[in-house]
């Protein structure tokens, strides 16, 4: 433990500005040598040369490495001085900048973690309308075209009288009848308006009709299974991934919320 | 706050370092039956677009891979311009296929440190113009996408050495999510690319889709197109994979309408003469070409088909110049541009070099780069994040590439889907089925066409038309069989989306070569809506379907249309000894566009010369005859 404290960095930063604050507390002046020192070492200089490499093609000349070097130099000085001149304030894009670093940092520094059965069940129990299995169905249809519905009422009376379901079909080639059919299932042979359709019917009689984007359909639902939560191991990839999901937007507000606090803040017009 | 730190670092490094964790997560190990031939039509999208491709990030889109793929699998999300975005329906399966050159670039480039970029003046400039506002983002996309086309991005971008790593830590983290939302039996994600080749802004572009989870293909990234602009490099990059991976990979052509002649051009990338070598290995590596997306429709065009009443579909705007409207187009390179077209040059080479290069089968898909795979006219997110649903003015927008060329937002199709007959809902079944080309183009809607082809059909055939075509025939994309010169039958199927528009007709497309060695071709009207009063003339054509849009509603009638057209029909032009083709084209009845529900939506008054109404359609791929040696 000790030693992971010792190699953080965060550690090093915090040792090095009390050993700033003890300069100078001991010599009791107002100027920080360390603001003034400007070291460009070899790394500084491996760096310069990879990156004039990288866009000429071949190392830079003594010359020109010295240029660079006296850009580079040049470049830190005033930014310095921009920095004691305050110039990085209300500028919107550092200002901006600096927002999306902390935010990437924040995001980053969320550890993902392997969820456990029980936080998914969790997550299932929490949220069941999305981990429902639809009701199961068996049941024949016979298609009766684009007719009337007062023409299609009639005609399912007749068939609930016992009239033979071929004289009124019309051809189309769709399932005459489906065994064991979720929702979905039916939603794509017949369409969305046709399965929504099939929960309000009295199972074990002709009934209808029930219109489609076909036209019309007499409906004889033999045998319904309600739906009903899913077990876990039926979803797990979807819960897996809903929870994660829901992971990183609730660690994005909490990263927020750490911070939040401090601040006192006022709007106007707002009490 | 280690990883955080290690994070950061690794941003900083941005093209440097490889900052990856191992991943060793098994593959899924769910079992999925396959039935005993194919059953269910699957639909997707082969051609979206992400935050990763450079062009859409800067085009202002924010949503990620999993929000492409929790979209896809129909659930509601938020569009980058803060639109609710859901699909009516869901799709099936999904192929995300960003960009490959600078794949996650923009994106980068924006999010870096801006210490990481200081000695990079291009990237760094691009770097303020994009944080400095949404303007700034739209002008550095279009500085990139110039910049490609005349070959002038820097080389941080485009060097393969210098991004290999910032791509394969990005690719090793998107196949994680590809990973995560494939679900075989219920949701087939694909992993994919675009091989995005524009030799002067002549469009070559290719979406590649693997057969292989992430794990199966290791250290694979995708290729880019800058400095290797001949697809022929591209078959050489999938045959090395398949040799090294024991993979399978396939590439899609698509745009071939803004190719300016080039998708299909009767000679090689390098003006060389086609031979063997060059079909063999084209035939092999391109299955399936995309006909019909967002920039267009790319089947005929009334120049080359002058006999085809319903040849302009989607092809105004797009037929004047090239993709970048870099060099103008003439009619006289057209052959090389669309589909049809093509797939009678096929059957001239086939007679010519000995095989055919252009023996494909025939998808649509959107091509939209928005994260959004929408395909409806009611429910169209447009071609980028500009010009999404919530957009007021995208119908009239000038266009930034060609609107001197008069090419603007309501040129744009609402795209369209990719139809696979498949066995069951898996990665392995529709990339066989793809290979087999056993799939359809629609502009949109879901139809369900099927068709068989065969010399021992009966009209009889039609009331058990799947088995019998299966048993008795070959379905779409495959080849005539036996035979002893009399001429081949079909059978034929086309089911209404329920949820669309019913069907106007059946009509089948013939390409063949007559004796002169030339290419002709002919269209068949082969069943159709109220045949009672619907007659052919003697020329073959068939009177229009009625107009029943009503244009202050959005709606039409669907009574003058067919739910179903099932027919029997037999090549009455039949000649045994002349190579030939055959595809089913399917024409719902007329149905608004989508501007007019634009218009509707913000009570806009639309010019003239906007297109209004249109008849949405389906392309089968087409079944081959070849005459026995």
């Amino acid at each position: 433990m000790l030693r992971k404290f010792i190699r953080e960095p965060l550690v090093h930063f915090l040792g090095g500005a009390l050993l700033i604050f003890a300069f100078f507390w001991t010599t009791g002046t107002g100027r920080d040598p360390a603001d003034y020192s400007i070291i460009i070492d070899e790394t500084d200089i491996d760096r310069l040369t990879t990156d004039w490499e990288r866009n000429f093609r071949r190392a830079p000349t003594q010359q020109e490495l010295d240029g660079l070097i006296d850009q580079e130099i040049a470049e830190e000085i005033y930014y310095r001085e921009a920095l004691r001149l305050g110039l990085d304030k209300d500028d919107p894009v550092i200002r901006r900048r600096l927002f999306k670093k902390m935010q990437f940092i924040e995001s980053e520094n969320s550890e993902e973690i392997a969820p456990t059965d029980a936080i998914l069940q969790q997550w299932m129990d929490s949220h069941p309308a999305n981990y429902s299995l639809s009701s199961i169905y068996d049941f024949e249809q016979i298609y009766l075209g684009q007719i009337s519905t007062a023409e299609a009422a009639d005609i399912i009376e007749q068939l609930k009288q016992g009239a033979r379901p071929a004289t009124f079909a019309k051809p189309l080639s769709l399932p005459v009848a489906l065994d064991h059919a979720t929702s979905e299932e039916i939603s794509r042979q017949f369409g969305d308006r046709f399965a929504g359709q099939l929960a309000g019917l009295e199972p074990g009689v002709w009934s209808g009709p029930v219109p489609s984007g076909f036209g019309l359909h007499a409906v004889k639902i033999t045998a319904k299974k309600p739906g009903k939560v899913a077990a876990l191991d039926e979803v797990r990839q979807r819960v897996t991934n809903d929870w994660s999901a829901a992971q990183r937007i609730t660690q994005k507000e909490k990263a927020l919320d750490r911070y939040r606090p401090q601040y006192e803040i006022t709007i106007a017009g707002r009490p | 706050m280690r990883k955080s730190l290690m994070w950061a670092a690794c941003m900083a490094a941005l093209a440097i370092s490889a900052c990856s964790e191992n991943d060793d997560s098994d593959e899924s190990g769910a079992q999925v039956t396959n039935t005993e031939y194919p059953e269910q039509v699957f639909w997707g999208d082969t051609h979206l677009h992400t935050d990763n491709s450079i062009d859409a990030f800067g085009f202002g889109n924010r949503l990620d891979a999993e929000a492409a793929l929790r979209f896809a699998r129909g659930e509601e999300v938020t569009a980058t311009k803060g639109a609710k975005a859901k699909l009516s329906r869901p799709l099936d399966f999904l192929v995300i296929a960003d960009h490959s050159d600078a794949m996650g670039a923009t994106k980068a480039i924006m999010e870096a440190p801006r210490i990481a970029l200081l000695t990079n003046k291009f990237l760094l400039r691009w770097h303020d113009m994009m944080n400095e506002s949404e303007e700034g983002s739209l002008r550095v996309t279009g500085e990139l996408i110039d910049g490609a086309a005349k070959g002038t991005l820097p080389a941080s971008l485009t060097d393969p050495e210098e991004t290999r790593d910032r791509t394969a830590d990005l690719w090793e983290k998107h196949g994680e999510t590809v990973d995560q939302y494939n679900e075989p039996g219920k949701f087939t994600a694909f992993m994919g690319f675009e091989y995005t080749s524009m030799p002067d802004g002549d469009n070559l572009h290719r979406v590649v889709m693997f057969r292989d989870s992430p794990k199966k293909m290791g250290d694979t990234i995708p290729f880019g197109a800058l400095g290797e602009q001949n697809p022929e490099r591209l078959w050489a990059y999938m045959a090395a994979y398949e040799k090294n991976t024991g993979g399978k990979v396939l590439a899609i052509p698509h745009n071939s309408n803004v190719s300016n002649g080039r998708m299909f051009a009767m000679n090689k990338f390098d003006g060389s003469p086609i031979d063997a070598a060059y079909v063999k290995t084209r035939a092999l590596r391109e299955p399936i070409v995309e006909v019909t997306q967002i920039k267009g429709d790319s089947e005929a065009h009334p120049f080359l088909s002058p006999n085809d009443e319903f040849a302009d579909f989607g092809v105004a705007g797009w037929d004047k110049c090239n993709l970048s409207c870099t060099r103008d187009m003439q009619p006289e390179s057209y052959g090389g541009s669309y589909v049809r077209e093509a797939l009678k040059r096929g059957l001239e080479l086939t007679l010519s070099v000995g095989a055919n290069p252009f023996k494909f089968g025939m998808i649509g898909s959107t091509d939209s780069h928005t994260s959004l795979a929408t395909a409806d006219e009611n429910n169209f997110f447009g071609k980028h994040s500009g010009n999404e649903a919530n957009n007021r003015g995208r119908v009239m927008a000038p266009q930034n590439l060609g609107t001197r060329e008069g090419r603007f937002g309501w040129h744009y199709l609402s795209s369209g889907y990719a139809a696979v007959w498949a066995t069951s809902n898996t990665r392995e079944a529709i990339f066989d089925a793809m290979m087999r080309r056993e799939v359809y183009a629609t502009t949109g809607p879901r139809m369900q066409v099927r068709f068989f082809g065969g010399f021992d059909f009966t009209a009889e055939d039609t009331a058990d038309l799947v088995k019998t075509g299966y048993t008795k025939g070959v379905p779409m994309g495959g080849d005539l069989k036996g035979g002893d010169g009399e001429a081949p039958q079909f059978l034929i199927s086309a089911l209404m989306d329920p949820e669309s528009a019913s069907l106007d007709r059946i009509q089948v497309i013939k390409g063949w070569v007559d004796a002169t060695g030339k290419s002709q071709e002919k269209i068949y009207n082969v069943s159709w809506s109220n045949a009672d009063a619907r007659k052919l003339g003697a020329n073959g054509k068939l009177a229009p379907v009625p107009n029943t849009v009503d244009l202050t509603k959005g709606t039409w009638d669907n009574a003058t249309g067919a739910p179903e057209l099932v027919t029997f029909w037999q090549d009455p032009d039949f000649n045994a000894a002349q190579n030939a083709f055959y595809y089913v084209r399917v024409l719902e009845i007329p149905t608004p566009t989508w501007p007019v529900y634009d218009a509707l939506k913000f009570s806009l008054t639309l010019p003239e010369e906007v297109i209004k109404i249109q008849q949405e359609r389906a392309y089968s791929s087409p079944i081959w005859y070849t005459p026995s040696a």
